[in-house]
């Protein structure tokens, strides 16, 4: 599929499932009942403009900040299997929110997304610090999986050592949609200033595929383009998993999926990229709603157990 | 022009104290003061505790979140609240249900639903209180301020004098100061349920004992079997929520003779639904029943 082929139906794909999961959930409405429940005073109002609205709009930025995060990553360590996750990012918010649940168990939940974002960043400037702006792309994957390994095994110690905790901090982890809403919207809008910049690397992100010896007789320094995706990466990656937990495989699987579809041109694969990262989302939390009504699950299963699949058929494909 | 103001708000100030005084009910709850102006007819619960209080009165609420599993609530509670409607898990509880119930009052837990209180006083006026690791009395007292927003505050005071007199009749026919220890056993963890716990403080008011440990002071605590032997309670009592469970895999071990409830042969099964999950008036009573009927049949 080509690029000017894929742009249309990406984009009547998000309509559609947009479109579904204003229809659909444990109460089925019709289109009037959705145009009905925009207005306030209306019966569905709540349903519609409170509930499946705002979940929308953060299905589809969550998806398409992981995706971007994922298509960047993987552009800069130049790695199919690359994704946020190599950054050690969405583990260290894991672990700060962990802590912050099982140590602070009093506290408000309110400044969850606080903390989980810090917890994200912090461990970005960890990884920073031990790598060095100058380092290879190689050693920043090796040190970041490292790093998100130990983040990782944190977590389970406290999870270990605090059993009590582990039913919301395991809901936490797994990520979802769930009673997020317009104030978690605005929180994360404001990161997405950093897309068209995302953009604006495009053509250097192709040059730096050519090597860093060829980017650099191209006049690009390699060195500030990898920061500066990274930075990027790290940032939006880290604001959507405050908001709503670690999803995972939607980095990995997303960029990689559009890789096959658009090919590896920046220019087309970054917003094509955000485009199948918002769709997937969609897809993930209107399952998530509909399978068992009442019953919610966490989207993050639901992109699990597309992810994972899709993860071993590549390891065997790349043999 | 100042004045006339300042007598337009004494008016609407004394207005609005009237009707307080006149429809209100206030009461305080995890998030502060909580003032309901109706008698709530369509409530929905986010937990089994609170459907208890509410069936204690006998009033039933009309959406319950049963993790969907109709058979999670205790046998009495549905005995009085007839059928309701499932809006979910308790711990993702779909709010669009919720809201279709169009219920007049929520009752939320601080634990869980903190995070979509908001969400929650966007659909009906929402009652945040402790559910998730109460205490015994915690969930007496919570039990009394639902009451209290239902308008049932005297029923409730006669029902809980009648709660207690139930207690001390049962443990009137229990032996005292017995030591006895219960936990929830799942395939891979026994989590034994202390003195801070709410099994644990029923089992207190039946006039019996936890055994005292000094390692921590959790009220739910995750024990290996050598940990059980050390502290070795005369009685053992367990609710299986795997099959089979850790304990069950306990039973073919030699340290498990070891127990001196094993010897004596003082290890009980109960449900651990009921031992656990559904906290309340009702369920201590069923708790209690279950206890007599052990100890009787010995």
């Amino acid at each position: 599929m080509t690029a000017q082929r894929f742009f249309p139906f990406a984009l009547i794909m998000l309509f559609a499932l947009s479109l579904a999961n204003l229809l659909f959930g444990a109460v089925s409405l019709s289109l009037h009942d959705i145009w009905q429940g925009l207005f306030v005073g209306s019966e569905q109002h709540f349903t519609v403009y409170e509930y499946r609205l705002p979940r929308l709009f953060l299905a589809i930025l969550v998806g398409a900040g992981l995706a971007l995060s994922g298509a960047l990553v993987q552009g800069v360590i130049r790695n199919p299997l690359a994704s946020p996750d190599v950054l050690g990012v969405s583990h260290g918010a894991g672990l700060a929110a962990v802590f912050y649940m099982t140590y602070f168990n009093g506290a408000s939940t309110e400044w969850l997304p606080e903390v989980a974002l810090s917890g994200g960043l912090c461990a970005a400037l960890i990884l920073w610090y031990l790598c060095g702006a100058h380092s290879s792309a190689i050693k920043l994957a090796i040190t970041g999986v490292a790093l998100a390994a130990f983040w990782a095994s944190c977590i389970d110690f406290l999870m270990l050592t605090k059993p009590l905790e582990i039913n919301n901090a395991l809901l936490w982890l797994t990520g979802s949609l769930w009673g997020r809403s317009w104030p978690q919207l605005q929180a994360l809008l404001p990161w997405f200033v950093l897309v068209p910049f995302a953009l604006g690397l495009s053509k250097y992100l192709n040059v730096l595929d050519l090597g860093d010896d060829s980017a650099n007789s191209l006049g690009v320094s390699p060195q500030s383009v990898r920061l500066l995706s990274l930075a990027i990466a790290v940032a939006l990656t880290a604001a959507c998993v405050s908001v709503c937990g670690p999803i995972g495989f939607l980095g990995l699987v997303a960029p990689h999926l559009t890789r096959k579809l658009v090919g590896g041109r920046h220019q087309s694969l970054l917003p094509a990229t955000m485009l199948t990262g918002a769709c997937l989302l969609l897809a993930a939390d209107l399952a998530a709603r509909t399978l068992a009504p009442p019953i919610e699950l966490p989207a993050g299963i639901l992109t699990a157990i597309i992810g994972a699949p899709y993860f071993l058929w590549l390891l065997l494909r790349m043999k | 022009m100042l004045l006339s103001v300042i007598k337009r708000l004494t008016t609407t100030l004394c207005t609005l104290m009237f009707m307080s005084s006149a429809y209100a009910v206030t009461v305080q709850d995890s998030k502060g003061t909580f003032t309901l102006d109706h008698t709530p007819q369509r409530i929905v619960v986010l937990e089994f505790s609170f459907a208890d209080a509410l069936a204690s009165v006998g009033v039933a609420p009309i959406g319950i979140a049963d993790d969907k599993d109709k058979s999670r609530v205790l046998p009495a509670v549905q005995q009085v609240i007839g059928d309701w409607q499932s809006v979910g898990t308790r711990s993702q509880p779909s709010l669009e249900v919720i809201a279709s119930l169009k219920p007049d009052l929520i009752i939320a837990d601080i634990s869980r639903h903190e995070s979509v209180y908001d969400d929650l006083q966007k659909i009906a006026p929402t009652l945040i209180l402790p559910s998730r690791r109460e205490t015994y009395s915690d969930n007496l007292k919570a039990a009394s301020i639902i009451a209290k927003v239902v308008g049932k505050e005297q029923e409730m005071t006669d029902r809980l004098v009648q709660h207690q007199q139930f207690m001390a009749h049962i443990a009137q026919q229990l032996p005292d100061h017995a030591i006895l220890q219960f936990g929830v056993a799942r395939a891979d963890a026994l989590f034994l349920h202390t003195d801070d716990s709410y099994t644990g403080g029923v089992i207190q008011a039946l006039g019996m004992q936890t055994p005292v440990s000094d390692r921590d002071d959790s009220a739910y605590r995750q024990t290996s079997l050598e940990q059980l032997v050390a502290l070795n309670p005369e009685y053992l009592i367990v609710g299986h929520y795997a099959n089979p469970s850790i304990v069950d895999n306990w039973s073919n071990e030699p340290l498990w003779t070891v127990l001196t409830a094993v010897q004596n042969d003082h290890v009980y099964r109960v449900d651990p639904n009921i031992w656990s999950r559904c906290r309340g008036i009702l369920a201590a009573e069923h708790i209690a029943n279950d206890l007599l009927q052990i100890f009787s049949e010995q």
